[in-house]
């Protein structure tokens, strides 16, 4: 039996609650929230905003094992750096997949920070680096970073749950800094069982947003960054 | 020095959970299934908006957001990996070798319904492969992907005159951990959940001798 007849044969109405309005209930969300305080740490602004993008490291990270064995092949990915990997995961001793906590050897798979900048960029999809890195230091235009915070469970709420990420940053350049876009970057190392291979993708950025409105944090203040992932907010 | 955060565990929480920002939400996801008769006609079309997806589909996005260790010096699992989908917190393997985590999706179809919870793992009534009364054969899945759309469609064919009614649908997840035995030998270990479960808003029934399609398609709106 084929299925050969398309879908102009019949006369098909779609559901009403199928069409695009907008009005879905999201199963998934990703909230972005930053608490700015001042040089005595008080809180001097929250903002918070939708977070909408995972970058292509992201979705071609997500693709499951089907994809690369129906398809036969390989995705490209790109560090930070600007370098480029194959990747390629299967259920086999020589498929490099990423690499997992293990008794004998260390290749970490790890939050390297979430890193704040100073510009933007119009295509999140593409990006592999953010616009204009801040970077860590206190010098002029720079900003301390913390260590990511990382929660070792979810939280269950009912249907909800959810899990946040942080990351504080410090302001002892001197003068004020204006943050405009805010990424996730993952050290991502890949290596298959046997140990015959390694691949080092380095720095990733796998998450990026560019800020509704710019956050300016006073010399001597901080700011926190919460990123936070939910299902069936 | 970074300042120490002064807002209360609480405060956090209710800053962290906004539930009230109109604009546009960050992801959608749809069901859609093509019905087609023992002559190749289609014959339905039912698409609904997927509406629950289960905290293992937060486990997946912890590795793609965290990643697997705790940190770049310590050798251990990061903490939703062991407490949430039960992966070890560091796996045992041959001196020389090492250990890996990759997952793969299929779709299930069931005929029974549930309440939703997040922690479901089965299908109420999974529809077993098979020619028999009752029974789907499970043809090859297929995945693709467009821009931060990721599609996921299974091809069922019913093989008896009987039809078959699908009432629920979920998209399962294996993660296997590869890695080699103390005795070096190769082998993985599997573990298995639900990222989504949904129920139909109204059955999709495959007649006898007839095909369906499914697919589920994940978008991140970016």
């Amino acid at each position: 039996m084929m299925a050969s007849k398309g879908i102009e044969d019949i006369d098909i109405r779609m559901p009403k609650d199928a069409y695009d309005t907008g009005n879905d209930t999201p199963t998934f969300n990703a909230y972005l929230t930053i608490v700015v305080r001042d040089s005595e740490g008080k809180v001097v602004k929250v903002h918070r905003q939708r977070s909408r993008s995972p970058t292509a490291n992201f979705i071609l990270f997500m693709l499951p094992i089907t994809y690369f064995t129906n398809t036969n092949s390989s995705v490209t990915i790109e560090n930070t750096g600007g370098s480029t990997n194959s990747y390629r995961p299967g259920v086999s001793s020589s498929s490099a997949a990423i690499a997992y906590p293990n008794s004998a050897n260390n290749y970490p798979t790890y939050l390297l920070m979430i890193q704040v900048g100073s510009g933007t960029q119009s295509n999140p999809y593409n990006a592999h680096s953010l616009a204009s890195p801040i970077a860590n230091g206190s010098g002029a235009g720079q900003l301390v970073y913390g260590q990511p915070s990382i929660p070792s469970n979810i939280t269950v709420s009912g249907s909800s749950a959810y899990f946040t990420i942080s990351q504080a940053f410090n302001n002892n350049s001197g003068s004020t800094i204006t943050i405009t876009e805010v990424g996730i970057i993952v050290n991502i190392q890949a290596v298959c069982a046997y140990a015959s291979s390694q691949i080092n993708f380095g720095s990733v950025l796998m998450w990026y947003d560019t800020l509704s409105s710019s956050i300016s944090v006073a010399n001597g203040g901080s700011v926190t960054i919460y990123y936070t992932f939910t299902v069936n907010p | 020095m970074v300042t120490p955060d002064l807002v209360s565990e609480e405060d956090i929480a209710k800053l962290t959970i906004p539930d009230d920002l109109p604009d546009e939400p960050s992801f959608k996801a749809y069901i859609e299934a093509k019905v087609y008769d023992n002559e190749g006609h289609l014959v339905r079309y039912h698409r609904q908006p997927m509406k629950s997806l289960t905290e293992y589909f937060l486990g997946i996005i912890s590795i793609l957001t965290i990643g697997t260790y705790q940190n770049a010096s310590t050798n251990q699992a990061q903490g939703i990996l062991v407490n949430l989908l039960g992966l070890p917190s560091q796996q045992s393997t041959y001196s020389q070798a090492l250990a890996n985590i990759s997952w793969d999706w299929t779709i299930q179809l069931g005929s029974g319904t549930q309440s939703f919870s997040p922690s479901l793992t089965t299908l109420a009534a999974p529809i077993a492969s098979g020619t028999a009364a009752g029974q789907l054969l499970y043809g090859n899945e297929s995945v693709s992907y467009a821009g931060s759309s990721i599609y996921v469609s299974l091809q069922v064919t019913n093989n008896n005159s009987s039809a078959v009614s699908v009432t629920e649908i979920g998209l399962q997840g294996t993660i296997y951990i590869q890695y080699y035995t103390s005795g070096n030998a190769y082998t993985h270990a599997s573990y298995s959940f639900l990222l989504s479960y949904d129920t139909f808003s109204t059955p999709v029934t495959v007649p006898g001798y007839g095909m369906a399609v499914f697919q589920i398609t994940l978008t991140f709106t970016g």
